[in-house]
């Protein structure tokens, strides 16, 4: 909760004195509040201020931590919003008013829903221990130790303070919760809770007793509280649900900051499909720990799958864990079918695989949650990342089938998978989930099949008697040849050559993308025509840099970026190039044959995560990164993206780089599903700017999934926008006229450049 | 300081749509506060229950078979369906309509439509077989057929659109439903062409998408809370129409709900899981922003009715 320049002012002593440095109070407030200078840098603020200023900076909601559990934490209402931290928790109920029978058979069926779905562990987290207040303290504390067997931590639900004291000192050693503080006994229960180092629960007769207890306890320093929205009704709990969750989060009041509990057991009055239904209600709001009287697979297949949907960060992908998923009684002999570990694509290919009703084992790789061609064009899947994963699950001996059918999306790794994995039949599968049935059902798959050689283990045995791989047919790269100026259209393109040094707006073409399916193919045949006719045309445009995308090209990586290279440098006048693939050897190799004349070559790009070494790359070759602050998906917040900038900054300087050859991508974000995100990466490039960073970025993406005659105008409006926070580049489609005219537009504005009539035409 | 409550109550509100005619017609929407928020405001009407039957006789569990035993046609089982307790409106679906199965004729659905209405006098939904073209003409001649019944169609959906708003909207008066897949910038965008067809915006209702939980259901939830947030705290008029979710089609047919016990004996009884799918996967919509929910199996509709009555 970052406090306003003024509200801070409001604390100062407001006497100008000078002592901290800065003019006036107001000038220093003004800087605390930006974070640039922290608030004891004033030697007059009373205890008073510093502590309302304490408070005000401290989290919305308290975290709270219960062995391995984690309660609380919540920053926003709505998931979409920014992300829920903590999912709620589930305890089954078990009271000492039940007879004994009925105590060991409900704590019995406890461990008995205990199952993995997409890499989390569902089970009963909790269990809630009730006294009735018609039993002897003796009764309690028997039922608490039966409870502890379980191993679980144990919350117990007692007003009774010998009571509780005396189950407190048989969980003695454990983590459990107090639950049992209420206007009359708060003080006492306080003393028991803070003695075992638990969280105490507090309950009151409405909201305005509960608040009031609260604060009461807070005032004696208690703040390790969990709040219990009470059982007098259904339409009572759940106000107390949303209103406690409310009050903390959006109208910042500290006393309501607490995780809560809601005991369904206790509402659904016996109803199991009511308490089903309450179960799911109290976990979409806001219940920390949701209490029930028994836990069926029934009730929890839906409940823990929604937990799981709600809970996931909308910043990260979902992802399944990588293995082999046998699916309709596949065994051994099955054939395999593999994907990417993104959610989405596991239960989409998954479900079409059972609608089939044929054997297959699906193999899952890890391709970092993306889905199949952003994975490949992101390097995350790819015949290298296959190979590995076939050697760490040890696939080759736990099945026996070599038919491997992969996504018909990648039907480029086709040889490549088949290089490295000479004892498999590679088979490209269909382009789409939906056809697999028929696909499947059909056999059709077997038309393609070839098998091995020698079946099972002699073909390992023949791949490793021959270690050296069969030499793949790569075409090798073909001389380049110049003739004469490049013409479009009877135009002769000549680039007109870039001043590093110039403050103008750097465009950086996009239109050589692998993801292009001519491109692609231009590439994998060494067709220089398509790719110079795109170079040209985004020349033409008037595109600052061209951005080179060769794919992963893992069998030629090397020898195809340089080609390109020399094909467009030699071709255009030395045009400055962004080399972009994962392939890191081939960026250095391109490297090794640019050309200087109008710029660095730029290597795009690195991230704070798994790609920061190419920093290193490009700092070991003079050359300028394009530097993602991401690490793991998008950052959800404006603070993670400039701590992943600092990160990369500080490498890079400390690897002897200029920070103007570090440029600063914050991730464009596609307004269609977040626009709500839009002001963060603009805030971000400010961010950038005032620590006079370069940036870019492929803005583009802003209007993805757009109509054609939109996006640019969403594009031009965008970037008129970032060039006014102090954006200095972007990755952008050149032939857009209307963005082109907006940045030069732009430029004159920031007196980048000197305005006349024709300044377009320049 | 002492808590004091503070109502978060919209200058906006959801457009009230009334469905059927005469003392059995039920009105969806028109609430100034979130989903369920009856503390913040009275709350104009309740959340309704639909249940959905099928022009297919196969149910998905033996407590709806033994429900519909003896029922051999729609009309009868529709009947049947009304006359549950809780349930407000009937939707019949159209499942056997579908070119790429058993391509019942339009006429044949019509003549079936009729028959419901002559036995069903709570307001009637009229659900299609998922393909764009031949919906488009179902429900044009259903809405022609049961005109002056005020009807809903479910749903127009981008592809076809035009001849719905046209057919059943414009020519019969009945009510749109629009239909987009977890995607709010479409689910705006469609509730604009329809408008600007000369549908009124009041006659109009959103299924924004659905899916069971556990099932990519974070996306439904987000588009309820935005399209909700976008309606009410920017009064936003293109996505105030009340949002009609067909929950038990999707629930009824993941894993969890169909798999019989002897496959998987530790899960225990099919049909009590499928009950809870469904119970769940609704009351998360109710509390994230459906309007209305459509499900298939009596106990669920008993219980979400219980726990609509609860919270109002």
């Amino acid at each position: 909760m970052a406090l306003k320049g003024l509200d801070i002012f409001k604390l100062t002593p407001k006497t100008n004195c000078k002592d901290c440095g800065n003019p006036t109070c107001m000038a220093f407030a003004m800087k605390v509040a930006s974070g640039a200078l922290s608030i004891d840098k004033c030697p007059h603020m009373s205890a008073e201020a510093l502590s309302t200023l304490s408070e005000a900076t401290a989290p919305p909601m308290k975290t709270l931590k219960v062995g391995d559990l984690t309660l609380g934490g919540e920053t926003v209402l709505s998931r979409h919003e920014k992300t829920l931290v903590s999912k709620t928790l589930y305890a089954v109920a078990v009271c000492d008013c039940m007879d004994e029978a009925k105590q060991d058979a409900v704590l019995a069926s406890i461990p008995k829903v205990d199952y993995e779905r997409i890499s989390e562990r569902m089970y009963v987290e909790m269990v809630f221990v009730n006294h009735s207040a018609d039993k002897s303290a003796e009764d309690y504390v028997a039922l608490v130790n039966k409870a502890k067997a379980l191993g679980r931590p144990i919350v117990l639900s007692c007003t009774d303070v010998a009571a509780a004291k005396a189950a407190a000192e048989a969980l003695k050693g454990t983590d459990f919760i107090l639950d049992g503080a209420d206007a009359a006994n708060y003080a006492d229960m306080s003393a028991v809770a803070t003695e075992a180092k638990v969280i105490l629960g507090v309950r009151g007769a409405s909201l305005e007793e509960l608040h009031a207890t609260v604060e009461k306890l807070e005032a004696a320093g208690n703040k390790n509280l969990i709040l219990d929205v009470g059982e007098a009704s259904i339409k009572d709990a759940y106000a107390g649900a949303v209103e406690i969750r409310r009050a903390a989060l959006k109208d910042g009041d500290r006393s309501f900051g607490y995780p809560s509990i809601v005991n369904v057991a206790a509402l659904a009055k016996g109803d199991a499909h009511l308490e089903a239904a309450l179960m799911s209600l109290f976990t979409c709001k806001y219940g920390s720990i949701v209490v029930c009287s028994e836990m069926t697979y029934a009730k929890a297949l839906p409940l823990y799958g929604l937990r799981q949907n709600i809970f996931t960060d909308p910043q990260k992908p979902m992802k399944v864990a990588p293995g082999i998923y046998p699916i309709n009684g596949a065994d051994e002999n099955s054939p395999c079918c593999l994907t990417v570990d993104f959610a989405l694509t596991y239960f989409l290919v998954s479900g079409e695989l059972e609608r089939s009703k044929m054997p297959v084992n699906l193999l899952i790789t890890d391709a970092s949650g993306m889905s199949v061609l952003t994975a490949w064009a992101a390097g995350k899947f790819s015949s290298s990342s296959i190979k590995k994963f076939f050697d760490e699950f040890d696939i080759n001996n736990k099945i026996k089938s070599r038919a491997l059918i992969i996504p018909g999306k990648v039907a480029v790794m086709k040889g490549e998978i088949q290089d490295k994995l000479p004892e498999w039949s590679v088979i490209v599968g269909t382009t789409e989930a939906v056809q697999l049935v028929k696909y499947l059902r059909d056999e059709e798959w077997k038309k393609s099949y070839k098998a091995p050689a020698a079946d099972g283990a002699p073909a390992a045995a023949a791949a490793e008697a021959a270690p050296a791989p069969a030499p793949k047919k790569v075409i090798p790269a073909p001389p380049i040849v110049v003739t004469g100026p490049y013409k479009l259209e009877d135009k002769e393109v000549k680039y007109k050559g870039h001043d590093p040094a110039s403050k103008t707006f750097v465009t950086i073409g996009e239109r050589i993308h692998c993801i292009s399916p001519a491109i692609r193919k231009a590439m994998e045949t060494y067709d220089e025509g398509p790719i110079l006719k795109r170079a040209a045309e985004q020349i033409a445009a008037g595109a600052t840099y061209l951005d080179v995308n060769i794919g992963p090209a893992e069998s030629n990586g090397p020898e195809l970026m340089q080609w390109a290279v020399q094909l467009l440098q030699q071709n255009f006048n030395n045009v400055p190039l962004a080399l972009d693939t994962a392939n890191k050897a081939a960026i250095e190799a391109g490297i090794k044959v640019y050309n200087r004349t109008n710029g660095k070559p730029i290597v795009n790009s690195a991230d704070a995560g798994s790609r920061i070494d190419n920093i290193n790359l490009a700092a070991a070759n003079d050359a300028i990164v394009i530097a993602l602050c991401s690490a793991d998906g998008i950052a959800k917040d404006n603070e993670e993206r400039m701590m992943h900038c600092h990160n990369m900054l500080e490498r890079g300087l400390s690897l002897g780089m200029e920070s103007d050859d570090l440029w600063f991508d914050p991730l464009f974000l596609v307004v269609k599903g977040m626009q709500d995100k839009q002001m963060d990466v603009l805030n971000a490039i400010k961010a950038f700017s005032d620590e006079g960073l370069k940036s870019t970025g492929g803005l583009s993406n802003n209007s993805n999934g757009m109509p054609k005659h939109i996006r640019p105008i969403m594009d031009s409006a965008l970037v008129a926008m970032c060039m006014m926070q102090g954006l200095t580049s972007a990755i952008v489609n050149p032939c857009d006229l209307r963005l082109m005219e907006t940045i030069k537009s732009c430029d004159v504005f920031k007196n980048h450049t000197l305005y006349a009539d024709s300044y377009l035409e320049i | 300081m002492p808590f004091v409550k503070k109502p978060q109550v919209f200058s906006a509100k959801i457009n009230e749509l009334t469905l059927g005619t005469g003392d059995k017609a039920v009105t969806l929407g028109g609430q100034n506060v979130y989903n369920l928020y009856s503390f913040d405001a009275p709350i104009a009407n309740a959340p309704k229950i639909g249940i959905d039957v099928s022009d297919d006789p196969e149910q998905p569990c033996e407590g709806l078979k033994n429900f519909y035993a003896g029922c051999d046609t729609l009309a009868q089982r529709a009947a049947k369906a009304a006359a549950l307790e809780n349930v407000d409106f009937v939707c019949i679906r159209f499942d056997l309509a579908d070119p790429n199965g058993a391509n019942k004729s339009v006429e044949d659905c019509v003549a079936d439509a009729k028959a419901v209405a002559e036995v069903v006098d709570k307001p009637i939904v009229v659900a299609g077989c998922k393909n764009a073209e031949k919906d488009a003409d179902l429900f044009a001649k259903v809405s022609e057929a049961l005109q002056g019944k005020n009807i809903l169609v479910l749903s127009a959906k981008e592809e076809n659109y035009k001849g719905i708003a046209a057919g059943a909207g414009l020519a019969y008066g009945q009510k749109v439903g629009a239909e987009s897949a977890v995607d709010i910038n479409l689910a705006k965008q469609l509730n604009v062409l329809i408008t600007q067809m000369g549908v009124d915006g009041h006659n109009v209702a959103m299924n924004v998408g659905s899916a069971a939980a556990g099932y990519g259901f974070e996306y439904v939830v987000s588009t309820l809370e935005r399209v909700k947030a976008a309606a009410l705290s920017q009064n936003d008029a293109t996505l105030q129409m009340p949002i009609v979710t067909p929950v038990g089609v999707e629930t009824w047919g993941v894993k969890e709900s169909t798999a019989p016990e002897s496959d998987v004996p530790e899960w225990g009884c099919q049909e009590e899981r499928g009950i809870d799918m469904e119970v769940e996967t609704a009351a998360a919509c109710l509390a994230y922003g459906s309007d209305a929910v459509i499900l298939k199996h009596p106990d669920s509709i008993k219980t979400v009715a219980q726990l609509i009555a609860a919270l109002m």
